[in-house]
């Protein structure tokens, strides 16, 4: 019997600004307060094994995190959300959970796409719109990116893929997209911000799904109930 | 929190510093609270929320009905600047409240390297620094811990003073309040009221005289009804006292971020240079059955992942051994660990590390403190050769690959001979290292090596601090001795130590230069990379202040102290007696194993050593 639960959950607004180790260890710790029975590895240093999808920028907000969890004893995934959300500290929040079938491919290896919901104060929907005619006549948008080792160009214009619902709001203009994540894709929040014209810092984001993107189809980790 | 601060965020390093809302936070209607009080801490969240003691009055000033307790820290460089520009006042976690709409704001003395984030926080909360500049309906800012027990450098600043432990004497400090509110008192009548309760000094009621040198002569109190000397208050019976089932679990990473069990307090081993072993007696230890109640309530509310077991010398606890053992038994399958925080230098310790750290033995960290068993005999401390011989090498032999001591040079009696015995000591490990170590690992040993502050209420109280160029010798000359492999050499610099000891055996006239310095920009001073040495010397010059005066000249043993006035209980020919000892050499025995050493507390406080039933007797 397999006992890993996949779930699907929020980071909400009480959290924006955890960073992903804040969030490791608070879901941690908010399990062993729910008295879940977290399965640990082996070893010297045993971990408890739970895995997680791409970690959000600091800042962001999300709809759609995803875990797995491994469990040492029998329990269901309805009897898991109602226990964990119990002791999930606010703006956390389990959404739906499943039992995973054995060998399933792990969240960060199948997940290759995110959809996010972007809110610019002071833009109009015709500027951003306007924005995105241009960049789609446009086949290559190479940026620097830093990284450990040194900069490095990289291309970024292939990993958005589409905008839409583009509306006004309060103001300003909230709209979707859907771009690259992971490891091969990977966009991000500033490169995007570079991409579309907006600053990051002042915008405010919403992740709203996590896929794997195949072709021009989407599907997320949990099928369509997530 | 205060929601101007949401915009600032995105700026700010760790913004979850300031959002507040973590789990067990408590929020209770501000409109029905008749007392509210704001515990603020003089450094950033992430080290304020280690500190015990907020953790423990968090939790009883909350669970009363008629008054609050919410957090204050001081925001980091990055958001104080935002905060200046954007004109927004220092606010408190819970409710975003401002300080001003307070009764009480408490600081924590923990050290003296904050007293400048003190200033800087009553700036940022537009409270006027001084006692005699705030009026009416500004809170009433108090204070207490160990450095309270000479708070006159910040006597000024201050409108009242707590003296000892917070548990008992918050209750009075609150129904005072309460009833002075409800009576429309003033601010000094309300005070005046304080200033009667047992443990509580109001700085303002006082007048210090000086002679023509500038010696401190006396402290006078300027209304007849106020006491002269103001003793601590202690705790009589700590098995039953209240301790918190909740602590605030942070988000962001903290020092010490773990259940906290208090297994006792107090400390009796007598170290002579130490001030918490004096200000926190007698030792009262808590009953296992308590603890390991508590321990479970804590470990359920929270989901903390490390149970620490803390006190002053958690290895002299009378049953820790079967703790420790039972602890690990209950809580290793859930994943959870137990630490302690320091180990006793015997083989004992090395044994009960062993229990603990069953897996990578990496560290393991001991306190010698001096070189020599003469200097060792000298600041009491009763750890022999062979003591530290069988617990070094039975660590190496335990699998330990990394052993760490920590030195001080600058105590008093101390000869080349000391310095030379802490190099030897250094060499001497690795040698065991290399004959017993069991694990792969090359052995290694670090050598901190800290410069001695003389502390008030202590035998080393009338001492001169080494000046700054002795110590920068005796640095070099360890430094020169110990460069080899295998061997890591580090010390604090002289520096910070130097004001440390200015202001551990300052008087009121430092207040002036406390105020100097946080104009200059002075703050986070206990920040190596903050700290701004020449800002300060610059402080001082400004006013005309020499601090060696205060740092490195000897007090006659009967000259009167600025702090005589502030009582742990400790009598004064105890001390005495205990300088003269020290000259000769001659121990004084714990007196919690052995004969009374006649420190006063006891029967001053009406108190004695409380202890759990011992496994074994030393």
């Amino acid at each position: 019997m397999n006992n890993v639960i996949r779930f699907q959950f929020t980071k909400g607004e009480e959290v924006r600004y955890l960073s992903h180790l804040d969030l490791l260890r608070t879901m941690e710790r908010a399990g062993r307060r729910a008295g879940l029975p977290i399965a640990f590895s082996q070893g010297f240093t045993a971990r408890p094994l739970m895995s997680f999808s791409f970690p959000l920028p600091v800042g962001v907000l999300s709809e759609a995190e995803y875990a797995d969890f491994t469990f040492a004893a029998e329990l269901g995934p309805e009897e898991f959300v109602q226990r964990y959300n119990e002791h999930l500290p606010p703006g956390l929040q389990i959404v739906y959970a499943a039992r995973l079938p054995e060998k399933t491919e792990s969240l960060q290896s199948w997940i290759n796409a995110a959809s996010w919901r972007i809110s610019l104060p002071g833009t109009s929907p015709e500027q951003v719109e306007e924005r995105w005619r241009q960049l789609q006549a446009v086949d290559s948008f190479v940026v620097n990116r830093e990284t450990k080792k040194g900069s490095r160009e990289v291309d970024i214009r292939p990993f958005v893929y589409d905008i839409f619902q583009v509306e006004s709001y309060q103001g300003g203009t909230v709209f979707s997209c859907r771009c690259g994540l992971g490891t091969e894709s990977n966009l991000r929040m500033e490169e995007l911000g570079e991409l579309l014209g907006f600053s990051h810092l002042e915008a405010t984001v919403t992740r709203t799904g996590q896929f794997k993107k195949v072709g021009n189809s989407y599907f997320p980790p949990l099928g369509n109930r997530g | 929190m205060d929601k101007r601060l949401l915009p600032l965020l995105p700026l700010v390093a760790k913004p979850a510093r300031y959002t507040n809302q973590e789990v067990n936070a408590q929020h209770k209607n501000w409109a029905e609270i008749d007392v509210k009080i704001a515990l603020a801490f003089p450094d950033i969240y992430d080290v304020g929320m280690a500190h015990l003691g907020y953790k423990i009055l968090y939790a009883v000033i909350n669970g009363r009905k008629d008054a609050l307790a919410e957090r204050v820290y001081a925001p980091w460089t990055d958001m104080q600047a935002l905060m200046e520009e954007q004109e927004i006042p220092l606010t408190a976690l819970e409710s975003g409240q401002e300080l001003t709409s307070f009764d009480l704001v408490g600081f924590t003395l923990q050290h003296e390297l904050s007293y400048t984030n003190i200033l800087k926080m009553l700036d940022l909360a537009r409270i006027p620094r001084r006692s005699r500049e705030r009026s009416g309906m500004q809170p009433l800012i108090m204070a207490g811990g160990p450095s309270a027990f000479n708070v006159e450098p910040l006597a000024d600043f201050l409108d009242f003073v707590v003296l000892g432990e917070g548990e008992e004497i918050i209750h009075e400090i609150i129904d005072l309040v309460k009833q002075g509110k409800a009576e429309g008192a003033s601010r000094d009548d309300l005070l005046e009221q304080l200033a009667q309760v047992e443990g509580i000094y109001v700085p303002k009621f006082y007048k210090p005289v000086y002679d023509q040198d500038g010696r401190f002569l006396s402290l006078e109190p300027l209304r007849p009804d106020i006491p002269r000397e103001i003793t601590k208050r202690v705790i009589r019976d700590f098995n039953s006292l209240p301790y918190p089932e909740e602590f605030v679990v942070p988000y962001v990473e903290v020092v010490h971020d773990r259940v906290m069990a208090e297994i006792m307090r107090g400390c009796t081993r007598g170290c002579r240079f130490c001030q918490a072993g004096i200000i926190y007696r007698p030792v009262r230890e808590r009953e296992p059955e308590v603890l390991k109640e508590q321990i479970a309530r804590l470990v359920e509310s929270t989901g903390y992942e490390v149970i620490s077991l803390s006190s002053l010398s958690s290895g002299d606890y009378g049953r820790i051994g079967p703790l420790v053992r039972e602890l690990i038994e209950q809580y290793q399958p859930c994943g959870i660990s137990v630490s302690l925080p320091s180990l006793r230098l015997d083989s004992f310790g090395v044994e009960l590390a062993q229990d603990i750290q069953k897996a990578r033995k990496t560290g393991l960290t001991f306190a010698p403190e001096a070189g020599t068993q003469r200097l060792r005999d000298v600041i009491n401390k009763n750890v022999s050769d062979q003591d530290l011989m069988d617990a070094v090498q039975g660590a190496f032999s335990a699998g330990w690959s990394r052993i760490k001591l920590y030195f001080m040079i600058g105590l008093p009696t101390e000869t080349e001979e000391d310095l030379q015995g802490i190099v030897d000591l250094a060499h001497k490990v690795l040698a065991w290292g290399r004959e017993f170590r069991t694990s792969h690992r090359r052995p290694e040993v670090s050598i901190s090596v800290a410069s001695f502050v003389p502390k008030p209420h202590t035998p080393f109280q009338w001492m001169a601090q080494d000046t700054m160029e002795t110590l920068r010798a005796k640095q070099n000359y360890l430094k020169e001795r110990l460069r080899h492999p295998g061997i890591h050499f580090s010390y604090p610099r002289v520096e910070e130590s130097f004001l440390e000891a200015v202001f551990a055996r300052g008087d009121r006239r430092l207040a002036p230069v406390i105020e100097r310095a946080a104009d200059l920009g002075c703050q986070f001073d206990s920040w190596t990379d903050r700290f701004r040495f020449d800002l300060w010397m610059e402080a001082f010059s400004d006013l005309g202040i020499d601090p060696k005066f205060y740092a490195n000249r000897e007090r006659d043993l009967f000259e009167p102290l600025p702090w005589s006035h502030l009582s742990p209980g400790i009598d004064a020919d105890f001390l005495r007696r205990e300088w003269e000892l020290a000259q000769e050499g001659t121990t004084t025995p714990d007196c919690r194993w052995d004969v009374c050493s006649r420190c006063g507390v006891c029967p001053g406080l009406r108190t004695a050593n409380s202890l759990v039933r011992g496994e074994r007797s030393e």
